[in-house]
């Protein structure tokens, strides 16, 4: 036995007559307080039967929600998943910027305050391995717990790999437990001011070469036409996670590129190849020449605000920051935002990163087979087709909803919309390789990029972030 | 003649500083009085309308703004008594007595006020569910006293030493005992400290974000993070934030201007003479 | 009840004990949570004794957060005091302009710093931000306030500034109204000029009182996390990560509890002992001040 495992018992035994007993439990069981029962089967096993939508008739499920149009959607239509089962939903909503804090205490605290709750694709990656996330596929395959109707077959199929993992670092997307079902996503593609194109005689840029120099062309030319203080392309740049993930890690996988190289288990950072280095580079460049004033502090509001305030003549991130400036009344921009797939790689590839609103369950909800009803209400093609009608749930994560013409009819008046998203859906996957260390990572990885951004060389700032990243990843 | 050069520079740099202090105010005012169409299209001339105020005071955007702004009263004030009831006798003790310990204990609550909360979130969020002070009033008042207590104690401490213990000891000579000097003749002396400590540990605690943030979810949750629910979503609602950081500055402006000849000296720590 | 003289300190501060150690419990948690090495990576953590502190103070990046973290708080705290008691020994001229301004002098304080910072960031922005388009007509409608290390870092400690400026001017303006008026009639007896005036009496005298507004905000500041959250996330690159950034990326980002807990402890540590020797220097200038006025 080793020496760690002898000290800690000591410490703890010494603790526990020194310290109040909240103390101990607090940590003796590690405070996520871990309790759950490990080796047992699936919750899901327990529900038998003919499949009744009524069956946890008067349980109520409490949400945590994240504040998105896709969550406004949903709180209006709450009523007929209420009518529809007898079960009661309670929320608590957070704008984005707290909501995961809020979301990863929670889970970290070990408590079920919080039945279901929205999530990305990269959280499972953090909140899987610790056991936080509820398996939903011995669910998904319950013909008792799950009505026939709900059609897993009709998701994208991409999406729902998506959310699917082995836990282990590295492994493909796709295999392994079901840990989230997708709700409502977004493909990273360019949106543009059609009045400034027109006016300046341009064409969607095809390739990166094409769109970098683009970007230079409208930042020197627009605001001499008549649109003041617009420059090239609004892309993120803030020292997050999220300035990766969408028009960067689009143009990278576009280019070939990966972020690690995964050999018989082990993780090794690529972001320094010579080709990633290059690509590096010229990012950097068409941001410096065409990019947004203080480009550095540029999130998905900044990026999107300017493409809705006429300030930025492009945008290369989800389709949906653009759809949300281009319906009618949200910005001087509307009805001026047309749709494009944006540049193509050098052998013409697509590869589109994407982020994926999901719902998940907490592995420690008392509630699952409740919850587990408004889970498949709530990505069910009832509610989901109602949400993109009535509300701004776009983009749509069915197929069937994606072909339905009401919905199409809807999004027409968008210029490209439709056509771009058909055009990259199917070649839209998560980019990343999954592991747990995803946001110190990526992290990392947008300040290495802000600096390339301020003159260092490219070269030297991801060197040293292979270097970082070697030792934690893995 | 070079007096009074001096003069209108001495004017023009104070006017100078308080355009940098209050344009950020007027530029809240102004974005809070904006149509959400024109909040990035347009600097001072604009429709101005006060729909933002409706929709934050009218629960509109499904955020409960009132119900925050009724917890971040009860919470701040319900901290702000309880740093008073426990916080008046120990300053009292510590001013009027030298005993053993006085000073540690002194500089230890002091240095409450400057634990970085990170250290003990983690640990209050796990300890508040076991106790089921999460989300509840209670939890939020305790946690505050982090922020109230130290400044309660220290600056009450000192306006009790400047206060001559002669007097107290003539009420004892008249026949009062221990507890109605401190009564009827200490607490009634100090009580300018007492409301200018109020305002400012009030402040302290309408404004904290921390705490309310992590420790609180729906039923207790307090104005400041309430108010940026409004940045989430679709587009992000700065007028919105603005109408919610203007209406919440309301309670501490109303009790500053009441009581502001006290703030002067409470702000100083009561270090300084009156 | 009778309590004997002797107990009677000790009764009225019970209750203020009891409180303190209410407050004390989860700060022993969290010392006891850096023993472990417990991370969302590892639920079933083991005891590792002081390894996480001894990784902290042996990382570079420790070392330069820590840099930043000195930077920002000198900073801060060293532009607040001198414009705070500018500002307060112009209020003190007491002209007319001066009464009106010092009633509103208190508003920025009742900002929530954490939007306010939000608020600055809005004006900021090159693009649609109010300053530049009002400093547009002087050629400056292009700075890039927050696009460089030494820019994010100027700009964070503007806000700070902003926001914090008014407490150090309201309690050096309680200062100088309180200042006993003996000792500069004297002065005026002798015939001392104004400038001698000001930095044998005023300056001395007046110290204690802006003393005790920089231990605050130095201490304050030490420990910023929501203006630079707001701001700059601690960007571009590494140039504002100051010490609670790095903690809370490691502790709640990241989920690496202990090692993140060791961070703040390890700032709690240096802000203890830095009040410690502030407040043994306010009580020096303090007795200084005594001689002074007499």
């Amino acid at each position: 036995m080793d020496r760690h495992v002898h000290d800690r018992r000591r410490f703890l035994a010494l603790t526990g007559a020194l310290a109040a007993a909240p103390l101990l439990s607090a940590c003796g069981t590690g405070f996520g307080g871990d309790d759950r029962d490990e080796g047992g089967g699936s919750a899901a096993d327990d529900v038998t039967g003919a499949f009744d939508w009524k069956r946890e008739k008067g349980a109520t499920v409490k949400a945590l929600l994240n504040k998105h149009p896709y969550t406004d959607a949903l709180i209006a239509d709450l009523k007929s998943f209420t009518e529809k089962t007898g079960i009661e939903v309670t929320y608590d909503v957070f704008p984005e910027d707290n909501y995961f804090d809020k979301l990863t205490v929670d889970l970290a605290g070990g408590r079920a305050s919080y039945d279901v709750f929205m999530l990305g694709a990269y959280m499972v990656w953090q909140y899987g391995p610790p056991g936080w996330l509820e398996d939903l596929g011995p669910w998904m395959r319950n013909s008792s717990a799950t009505a026939a109707e709900w059609d897993r077959e009709d998701f994208f199929p991409n999406l729902l790999r998506a959310d699917q993992w082995s836990l282990k670092a590295g492994a493909p997307l796709g295999r392994g437990g079901q840990y989230a079902l997708p709700w409502g996503w977004e493909t990273n593609v360019v949106a543009y001011n059609t009045e400034v194109f027109r006016r300046l005689g341009l064409k969607p840029a095809e390739s990166f070469e094409e769109l970098r120099e683009l970007a230079g062309v409208i930042k020197r030319k627009a605001p001499g036409a008549g649109f003041d203080g617009m420059y090239g392309i609004a892309v993120r740049g803030s020292r997050s996670w999220a300035t990766i993930h969408p028009g960067f890690m689009t143009m990278y996988a576009r280019n070939g590129l990966r972020d690690f190289t995964v050999e018989g288990g082990k993780l090794t950072p690529a972001m320094n190849s010579p080709e990633a280095v290059a690509f590096t580079e010229d990012w950097a460049d068409m941001v410096r020449r065409g990019g947004p004033p203080s480009w550095t502090s540029y999130t998905w509001y900044q990026c999107s605000g300017d493409l809705g305030a006429r300030k930025a003549g492009m945008l290369f991130d989800a389709d949906t920051a653009a759809y949300f400036q281009a319906v009618k009344g949200a910005s001087p921009a509307s009805g001026k935002i047309a749709f494009h797939p944006g540049p193509k790689g050098p052998d013409g590839s697509l590869a589109t990163n994407m982020w994926i609103w999901s719902l998940g369950m907490n592995a420690r909800s008392k509630r699952k087979s409740a919850a587990w009803l408004f889970l498949q209400w709530a990505t069910g093609k009832e509610h989901l087709r109602r949400a993109a009608l009535d509300g701004d749930h776009i983009d749509p994560v069915r197929r069937s909803i994606g072909r339905d013409g009401a919905y199409r009819d809807k999004m027409r008046h968008l210029p490209g919309f439709i056509e771009t998203f058909e055009t990259v859906v199917d070649q839209t996957k998560i980019q990343f390789t999954p592991q747990a260390q995803f946001f110190d990572a990526t992290t990392s990885w947008a300040a290495a990029l802000q600096e390339v951004y301020g003159g260092k060389s490219a070269k030297s700032v991801l060197d040293g972030l292979a270097d970082d990243l070697s030792s934690k990843v893995g | 003649m070079r007096k009074r050069l001096w003069g209108w520079l001495a004017d023009a740099a104070l006017l100078l500083y308080f355009v940098f202090a209050l344009f950020p105010v007027a530029w809240m005012l102004i974005l809070s009085l904006k149509p959400a169409d024109q909040l990035f299209s347009t600097y001072f001339s604009f429709t101005p309308t006060l729909d933002a105020y409706r929709t934050v005071l009218g629960d509109d955007e499904g955020i409960p703004f009132v119900r925050f702004f009724v917890n971040s009263l009860v919470v701040s004030l319900g901290a702000v008594a309880l740093s008073l009831v426990v916080g008046l006798p120990a300053a009292y003790a510590s001013a009027r007595w030298r005993f053993k310990g006085s000073e540690h204990l002194m500089f230890t609550l002091l240095s409450f006020r400057f634990a970085p909360e990170l250290t003990v979130i983690i640990p209050l969020f796990v300890l508040y569910q076991k106790l089921g002070l999460f989300d509840t009033y209670a939890g939020m008042v305790w946690v505050l006293q982090l922020v109230t207590l130290p400044l309660v104690v220290w600056i009450m401490r000192s306006y009790f030493a400047d206060l001559t213990p002669e007097l107290e000891q003539a009420a004892l000579l008249d026949g009062y005992t221990r507890r109605q000097a401190f009564f009827k003749v200490a607490l009634p002396l100090v009580r300018p400290g007492i409301a200018a400590v109020s305002l400012l540990a009030f402040i302290f605690a309408w404004n904290n974000f921390v705490f309310p943030l992590i420790l609180t979810s729906h039923e207790a949750q307090t104005v400041t993070v309430g108010a940026l629910s409004f940045l989430g979503g679709d587009r992000p609602k700065y007028h919105l934030t603005a109408a919610a950081a203007l209406i919440s500055v309301v309670p501490p402006l109303l009790l500053a201007l009441t009581i502001q000849r006290y703030l002067v000296r409470g702000l100083s720590f009561g270090a300084v003479k009156s | 009840m009778r309590a004997r003289p002797a107990l009677r300190p000790y009764l009225l501060i019970l209750p203020a004990l009891l409180l303190t150690c209410g407050i004390l419990y989860p700060f022993g948690l969290g010392l006891y949570y850096t023993l472990f090495d417990f991370s969302a990576a590892k639920p079933r953590p083991d005891l590792v004794r002081l390894h996480n502190y001894e990784t902290v103070l042996t990382q570079d990046a420790f070392w330069h957060s820590a840099w930043v973290t000195v930077l920002y708080a000198v900073g801060a705290a060293g532009v607040e005091t001198v414009l705070g008691v500018a500002v307060a020994l112009l209020l003190h001229r007491s002209s007319l302009a001066g009464r009106v301004l010092e009633k509103i002098l208190i508003l920025p304080l009742m900002i929530a710093p954490v939007i306010a910072a939000i608020m600055w960031k809005l004006m900021l922005q090159p693009s649609v931000g109010v300053i530049n388009h009002l400093l547009e007509p002087f050629g400056l409608g292009g700075v890039q306030w927050t696009d460089t290390p030494a820019g994010a870092l100027l700009s964070s400690i503007a806000v700070d500034v902003w926001v914090y400026t008014p407490f150090v001017a309201i309690l050096a303006l309680a200062g100088l109204r309180s200042l006993p008026l003996s000792p500069f009639e004297a002065a005026q007896v002798d015939g001392a000029g104004p400038w001698y005036t000001f930095r044998r009496l005023t300056l001395p005298m007046l110290w204690p009182y802006v003393m005790v507004a920089v231990i605050f905000r130095f201490m304050d500041s030490l420990k910023v996390f929501d203006i630079i959250y707001a701001l700059t996330e601690g960007g571009p690159g590494d140039s504002t990560v100051v010490l609670q950034i790095r903690a809370y990326l490691e502790a709640i980002r990241f989920q690496r509890y202990s090692f993140g807990i060791s961070y703040t402890i390890v700032l709690w540590a240096v802000v203890y002992l830095a009040a410690m020797v502030l407040v043994r220097h306010l009580g020096r200038i303090q007795r200084k001040a005594a001689e002074v006025s007499a």
